[in-house]
């Protein structure tokens, strides 16, 4: 596993440092914490858990990185091979005297809108251009090192709703739920993991926390599950009803299992983020749910996935980005019901050469669970 | 992120002692001529908003914009669906919600006094855009750094807090307990599970695997085995309050030592002459952001001063009989001329 990891760590700081040096930049600073950590990880490969963090990434691929956690600094020190860790209580400061000491040098920031607004400031003696375009492209066009990690996260991700299934009783309450999914991965060795919960009926908006609240008897129960490998996230939502399923609960559930087939349907190279949205809402537009596709009722209708549970680009019908190769998605059309509730199913695909593959096995269908 | 319980208990946090923290932030705003104060909050950054509302982001980010004289009210970039949750978990006038924090808040703000006085805690820290987006929606306002006035309003713990923090500490005490010895992996997961079981809001698990190669912690990938000696780290958030716990898997003689060792030296704080000797220390605090930033350690070049009342995490590294055995705990520094003290017991086997 440590070989693997520092060998993806290896090659993404060479094809960050080539894109460094074909955009002719000579450094970019890299900011991460716990919730954005994916583009600080590209170039330190360092998972960033309490604090927050600067990485320099020189053109020549050599690394520094500032972390202002004396917990993750330490971890630092033994889990990112090849970079030369700073503990510094103000890393904005410590980073920004580095920095003095090559502004003659061409300097990009990414993500620049998280950057501590004292190093953006322009009384600074140095100018960080934007470099997040550039880093969001590497993001988005997995090598096949990178594949095989979000491929082994979507397994890791079937295994955990499997557990998830067993875990749902009448009487547990929502944290304790969450307590058996986060523990079974902890055994696996999987080290972390995003996700939500739902649960009731018509009551219920969409997915937060765990809360206190005890699941009911004809509840629908619905979680995404977002599993990462070496820092490589792959997600599947799905929801489940305690007890038998309704005739409401199952016709509701039919057009969600619908508008994801049309979604993964339009899933190929060349495709717009778009034209995938369009094929989920254009499913609850023929139901005439049309109205619980939009942004009072649904966030997105999937998004990119990677080293960000959240990862561009999002799945809108205002979304341009066209698909390549190489991509990794959740497709999820998520939403209200009005008959049912808050209904969730999504798998993890792979853009591939010919089209699309489904990384996610766990049948698509509303599953039971003893009442 | 954050998977844990994320509630609200008027029990535990009622509504007059987060009215008693806002007189506190009135006051001191008033002292220093601010009409308004802002905290930025995202699921890494919480602990000033959380201190004020109770409020935790499990996601994404938001501003608790505090008037000097009318209810604070939180910019939230988290959708309008989330509205009730956030609610139903936090003490807020308000909830506003925008994909632009700054200019949102900036906006509101100068909708009700154009060039107002606007204090922001950790300012500097601020994210960029976030600060472009403020002075683009009230390009009138002004801007201060708030940090001193925000550091010094958390540097004594309140008695809700300190029980909060006590809570917490149990919670990793309990955790640390549940494994038995084994595979490491289970071991975290049996901890892990224990925790959150408990109501952690969130837990942190990491491991020394082998004390004998060093004390250092790191967290678990893959399948990884323990050590004859080794420590695990259970670092464990209850509505919003941190703490670190150790529980070092050694010679019992010697992890006693160890233990012994620490209380004293932990004693002696806010002086740290009682670490001289350790292989190395560490004091985290809640100044303003972060739940847990550094504040004094043998790494550090410049400290910060440990303030009577605070609570703290202390972790070291002790050496017995030429043994290094990391240990850590929940410590609450005195008032002056009294001793600090551990606010829960280090274990050890």
């Amino acid at each position: 596993m440590a070989d693997s990891k520092s060998t993806l760590g290896e090659e993404r700081r060479q094809r960050l440092a080539a894109a460094m040096r074909e955009a002719g930049l000579d450094h970019v600073l890299l900011y991460g914490n716990a919730w954005q950590g994916d583009y600080l990880r590209y170039g330190a490969d360092f998972g960033i858990l309490e604090g927050h963090g600067l990485a320099l990434v020189d053109a020549d691929g050599a690394v520094e990185l500032f972390l202002d956690s004396a917990a993750d600094a330490e971890r630092a020190e033994l889990e990112a091979a090849g970079v030369r860790v700073h503990f510094a209580a103000d890393i904005a400061r410590a980073a920004g005297a580095r920095l003095d000491r090559i502004a003659n040098s061409r300097l990009a920031a990414a993500p620049r809108r998280f950057m501590p607004q004292w190093l953006a400031d322009p009384a600074r003696g140095f100018k960080l251009d934007d470099a997040t375009a550039l880093v969001d492209k590497l993001l988005m066009h997995k090598n096949a090192g990178e594949i095989d990690a979000v491929r082994r996260a979507a397994r890791i991700a079937d295994e955990a709703y499997v557990e998830f299934l067993k875990a749902v009783r009448p009487g547990r309450r929502q944290y304790e739920i969450v307590a058996d999914i986060e523990a079974h991965l902890r055994e696996r060795g999987c080290p972390d993991n995003f996700m939500i919960i739902g649960s009731g009926g018509k009551d219920v908006l969409g997915m937060t926390p765990p809360s206190e609240r005890q699941i009911a008897v004809g509840d629908l129960v619905t979680t995404e599950l977002t599993p990462a490998v070496q820092g490589y996230f792959a997600q599947i939502c799905r929801t489940l009803v305690v007890g038998k399923a309704n005739e409401a609960q199952r016709r509701a559930f039919a057009v969600y299992a619908e508008a994801l087939e049309a979604g993964i349907a339009a899933v190929r190279p060349g495709a717009r983020a778009a034209d995938v949205a369009k094929a989920e809402n254009d499913v609850f537009r023929k139901h005439g749910l049309g109205e619980y596709t939009t942004s009072q009722w649904t966030r997105v209708r999937g998004h990119g996935m990677g080293m960000f549970a959240d990862s561009k680009p999002h799945i809108l019908e205002d979304v341009n980005t066209v698909l390549e190769p190489g991509m990794t998605l959740i497709v999820h059309p998520n939403t209200y019901h009005p008959e049912a509730g808050y209904i969730v199913l999504g798998d993890a695909v792979l853009v591939t050469e010919g089209g699309v593959e489904v990384l996610c096995k766990t049948p698509r269908e509303l599953f039971e669970v003893a009442a | 992120m954050r998977r844990g319980l994320i509630s609200r208990s008027p029990i535990e946090l009622p509504d007059a002692v987060l009215e008693a923290r806002l007189d506190r932030v009135r006051a001191a705003m008033r002292d220093a001529r601010l009409d308004v104060l802002i905290v930025y909050t995202n699921n890494t950054r919480p602990a000033g908003v959380s201190w004020l509302a109770g409020f935790v982001p499990y996601w994404s980010e938001a501003l608790l914009v505090v008037p000097r004289d009318s209810a604070p009210y939180l910019v939230a970039a988290l959708t309008f669906r989330v509205k009730t949750w956030i609610e139903r978990v936090s003490r807020l006038g308000d909830v506003l919600h925008h994909p632009r924090i700054g200019l949102k808040a900036g906006q509101q703000i100068a909708s009700v006094q154009k060039s107002a006085a606007v204090g922001i805690a950790d300012f500097d820290g601020l994210p960029a855009g976030v600060a472009a987006d403020l002075r683009e929606g009230g390009p009138d306002l002004t801007p201060s750094d708030a940090t001193a006035l925000f550091t010094k309003l958390r540097s004594k713990a309140d008695p809700a807090e300190i029980a909060l923090a006590t809570r917490a500490g149990a919670i990793a005490h309990h955790a640390l307990q549940a494994p038995e010895r084994g595979p490491l992996n289970a071991m975290i997961a049996a901890a892990e599970r224990e925790a959150r079981l408990r109501g952690a809001e969130e837990v942190y698990l990491a491991a020394a695997p082998d004390l004998t190669r060093g004390p250092r912690f790191m967290r678990i990938e893959g399948e990884a085995s323990a050590g004859k000696f080794f420590a695990l780290r259970a670092t464990v958030a209850y509505k919003g309050v941190w703490v670190r716990l150790v529980r070092a898997f050694y010679d019992p003689e010697i992890a006693q030592k160890a233990a012994a060792q620490f209380a004293q030296a932990v004693a002696q704080l806010p002086s740290d002459r009682g670490f001289a000797g350790f292989g190395s220390f560490v004091v985290e605090g809640c100044r303003v952001a972060q739940p847990l930033e550094p504040l004094l350690g043998s790494q550090f070049e410049a400290a910060n001063p440990l303030s009577p009342g605070a609570l703290v995490s202390v972790q070291a590294t002790v050496t017995v009989d030429g043994e290094s055995v990391p240990v850590g705990a929940p410590v609450l520094i005195g008032a002056p001329g009294e001793a600090a003290s551990l606010l829960i017991d280090p274990l050890f086997d």
